[in-house]
């Protein structure tokens, strides 16, 4: 038995909210992935396999596709909506990223919907959120990145702000979506009534600002980019370090937490030679403190800077990762993608998943499960699924449609 | 009629410190669920001594991250080195649904509060471990933060310019991606005791939750063997797509045209009628190939602008557009007032503070977030009296035994 194995989830999400139906799908729940007659948009989205454009080889798509079945349905037309409503009031939880206001205006809107099946719990994932006067703003993941601040603070000083190359606000937004979908669910066994959960990707990503986002309201400076690290007052942090064969990440900060770290660190670059005792016998707890009153220059943090860089520059990354293991330093090498998929780390602990593709004969390594269940682990149970893969065993099989009923469904182009 | 926040009949019993962790409990906090959060009376949570600062003063309880990330939870001060702490983990575990931890592997085991232990005490208790890297593996002994785990985990050289060093995301980049799965595996966890009765162990990597974020360019090396690399704000689909200066010192317009409808709305907007005509630009791929030229247009009419009236026309016209906000300018953001995102709450030394407000708005049992993040050992005597019914004496006896720090 898996986890939410009881629950039924539609999933009508675009590319804004497709991890929040894999996530329930991981945990266990029958997710059923409804995508307009001829496959979702959001399958044409690359990379795609051997860059061969098409919806059943789109690897953005099956990114966040697994643990679904696929049915077609064409709920701009009325027999559809039809199919839609009588479905609707079986499942446990509906997930939709619209524009907001879209889905009322088919007539399956919360209130529309909840008038069916009260327990439903009624997921919606937007950039800005269902209301408010930016509620209808054109958007993508850039711009969410700029409304909800952490764009602001990353990249190059003398450059624009810039974003992970990667997309990554609706995937903060729909991760939250599950979350959120859960507490309303935990809530509904209880009452028996579900409700609306209205998740802004805005609001989302400004977890990844780190708390800065409310450096404003709480009267503290701001933070301001800077390549590699963070520049606040008059200090520029550096977190990315040089190596011999390319980069790590390293932090080297001061106070009553790390400030050990430092201490341990420069502890040991005495010893290697890298500075002498006067360096090294420093107040690395309150050095910080001491450069924001001025008792220590800026300069002699900059000094400190460019010994550390020195020791780091003549190790290999994984030196210096041996280094952090054996030592308890906070430094971890800046990989590239292919050495995260050859990680020893990872290998060890089992966490790729080869997932065969049948309609290609042929399998492909997909990241692991979330997190490792004692009693019920994560299985990837069905591999993303193709356009309408699942239309007669969903339609016939679970909602009874006859054959009949089923072949003038797919005659009329709704399914 | 009032209706009983979703989580109020979940009890946590919370060793999370630092980031992640907490942050993922500050989740279940907002919607009811009671957080018993455990600290160390010796050992600071470094959260408390990261900045942002209340006032920009710093001071055990003043920063910000350490407010927004324990909203709403309780907190006790418990020398868990101390033998007669044992008798209040015990009583805690037994009141408790869940138990989370946050520590490097082998903490809990040296306090004999692994999971295998306090199966034995609690045969239903679902306990949950989260760190870097897992509990197991050659790397698990790496202890730190989520830079550090976004680092090794391929975020870090997948952001900035290719022709730079990487810059790296903002901060610990982890720590704001995998409390969100570790928030949905209490979640789920718990129904499935609730079901059958069952609890169980559950080990997170957060490197392994986040690595989900990375999966499109994971499977595309694994599928097509390309290693995808740093592209600065370019995108593989859609052009023009770029954050563009505008007036004032460091101030930035982010726009993106995704279909060709958008595109010629721009080109309306900045007067470049002759863009959207031009045979070359009509396609997203075409305007790919033309960037610097695009761009300079782009830049040329944005630069004497303000970013909020660039972001006002160029919406107005469908073509998605934002000022690149700082913290200033989102706390004077209309949709993130709408959304009430920063929420006035009381805090025991500070009087009020400010902490972000709940993600998902819940439209019949909202969220609530009831105050900041407790002082060291704020709720001891409540937690000791009105949770776990001590009298004042053993209360007294355990202070006198230094239970507390």
């Amino acid at each position: 038995m898996q986890m939410l194995s009881p629950y039924r989830v539609l999933d009508l999400t675009t590319e804004r909210g497709l991890l929040c139906g894999q996530a329930l799908g991981d945990l266990g729940a029958d997710v059923i992935k409804i995508e307009p007659p001829g496959g979702a948009p959001s399958r044409r989205l690359g990379p795609f396999l051997d860059d061969e454009s098409h919806p059943d080889r789109s690897l953005y798509w099956w990114a966040y596709n697994r643990n679904k079945r696929s049915v077609t349905l064409d709920i701009d037309r009325p027999e559809g909506r039809a199919l839609f409503r009588r479905m609707a009031s079986g499942a446990d939880f509906l997930i939709e990223s619209f524009n907001p206001g879209d889905m009322a205006a088919r007539g399956l809107g919360y209130d529309d919907l909840a008038a069916l099946n009260p327990a439903l719990v009624y997921v919606s994932i937007s950039a800005f959120g269902q209301e408010g006067p930016k509620a209808s703003y054109a958007d993508a993941d850039l711009i969410i990145m700029a409304a909800g601040g952490p764009l602001m603070l990353t990249g190059d000083d003398d450059r624009p702000p810039v974003r992970l190359s990667v997309p990554q606000a609706y995937l903060h937004a729909s991760a939250d979506a599950a979350v959120g979908a859960l507490a309303a669910h935990h809530e509904s066994v209880r009452s028996g009534r579900g409700q609306r959960v209205d998740v802004a990707a805005q609001e989302s990503v400004a977890m990844a600002t780190q708390s800065w986002v409310l450096a404003a309201s709480l009267g503290s400076v701001e933070i301001r980019r800077m390549s590699g690290g963070v520049k606040i007052a008059e200090l520029d942090i550096p977190l990315v370090w040089p190596a011999k064969d390319g980069y790590i990440a390293l932090t080297f900060l001061f106070g009553t937490a790390l400030g050990v770290f430092t201490r341990k660190l420069m502890h040991y670059l005495c010893e290697r030679g890298f500075c002498d005792q006067a360096t090294r016998d420093k107040d690395w707890i309150a050095f910080g403190d001491q450069l924001a009153s001025g008792a220590e220059p800026i300069s002699e943090f900059e000094r400190v800077i460019e010994i550390v860089r020195s020791f780091t520059r003549s190790h290999t990354k994984a030196e210096l990762l041996q280094f952090a293991l054996e030592r308890g330093f906070l430094m971890t090498p800046i990989t590239t993608i292919e050495e995260v998929v050859k990680s020893p780390q990872l290998e060890s602990r089992g966490y790729w998943r080869w997932i065969e593709h049948p309609e290609l004969g042929r399998g492909i390594l997909y990241p692991g499960p979330f997190a490792k269940f004692s009693a019920t682990p994560i299985a990837y149970r069905h591999r993303p699924p193709t356009v309408g893969e699942h239309n007669r065993e969903v339609y016939c099989g679970e909602l009874g449609l006859s054959a009949a009923e089923f072949a003038g469904l797919v005659e009329n182009g709704i399914v | 009629m009032a209706e009983t926040l979703p989580l109020a009949d979940v009890r946590i019993l919370d060793f999370m410190w630092v980031m992640a962790g907490p942050a993922s409990t500050r989740i279940l906090a907002d919607y009811g669920a009671t957080v018993i959060r455990i600290e160390s009376p010796t050992r600071v949570d470094t959260a408390r001594t990261l900045q942002p600062f209340h006032n920009n003063t710093a001071g055990p309880d003043s920063s910000g991250l350490f407010n927004n990330c324990n909203a709403g939870k309780f907190g006790i001060s418990l020398d868990l080195g101390n033998p007669r702490s044992r008798e209040v983990v015990h009583d805690l575990l037994q009141w408790a649904q869940v138990v989370t931890e946050s520590f490097s592997p082998k903490a809990m085991r040296a306090w004999g509060y692994d999971y295998e232990s306090l199966r034995k005490l609690k045969p239903d208790i679902i306990m949950l471990s989260t760190c870097l890297m897992g509990q197991s593996g050659p790397l698990s002994r790496i202890a730190g933060f989520g830079n550090m785990a976004a680092a090794i985990s391929g975020f870090h050289n997948l952001t900035g310019w290719p022709d730079r060093p990487p810059a790296g995301p903002f901060g610990a980049y982890t720590d704001y991606v995998s409390p969100r799965f570790t928030a949905m595996a209490i979640l789920a966890a718990l129904d499935h005791h609730r079901r059958t009765g069952q609890g169980q162990y559950i080990d997170q990597s957060q490197a392994e939750a986040s690595l989900h974020f990375l999966a499109p360019a994971i499977l595309d090396y694994t599928a097509n063997g390309r290693i995808q690399g740093r592209v600065g704000n370019s995108d593989r689909e859609y052009a023009p797509h770029g954050v563009y200066p505008a007036a004032g010192e460091d101030r930035w317009i982010a726009i993106v045209c995704e279909t060709d409808a958008q595109w010629r709305g721009l080109c309306s907007v900045i007067n470049r009628r002759d863009l959207a005509s031009d045979p070359r630009l009509t396609t997203a791929r075409g305007r790919r190939d033309n960037t610097a030229e695009i761009d300079a247009a782009i830049s040329t009419w944005t630069a004497g602008m303000g970013a909020g009236a660039v972001e006002a026309h160029l919406q107005s016209r469908g073509v998605p557009a934002y000022q690149v906000q700082n913290s200033a300018q989102a706390t004077r953001d209309a949709q993130m007032a709408h959304r009430a995102h920063f929420v006035e709450v009381n805090h025991s030394t500070l009087g009020k503070t400010i902490v972000e407000g709940p993600r998902a708005q819940l439209s019949r049992t909202p969220a609530r977030v009831q105050a900041a993040g407790p002082s060291l050992g704020e709720h001891n005597q409540y937690v000791l009296e009105k949770i776990l019914g001590y009298g004042e004496e053993r209360v007294t006896a355990l202070v006198a035994a230094g239970v507390f720090g």
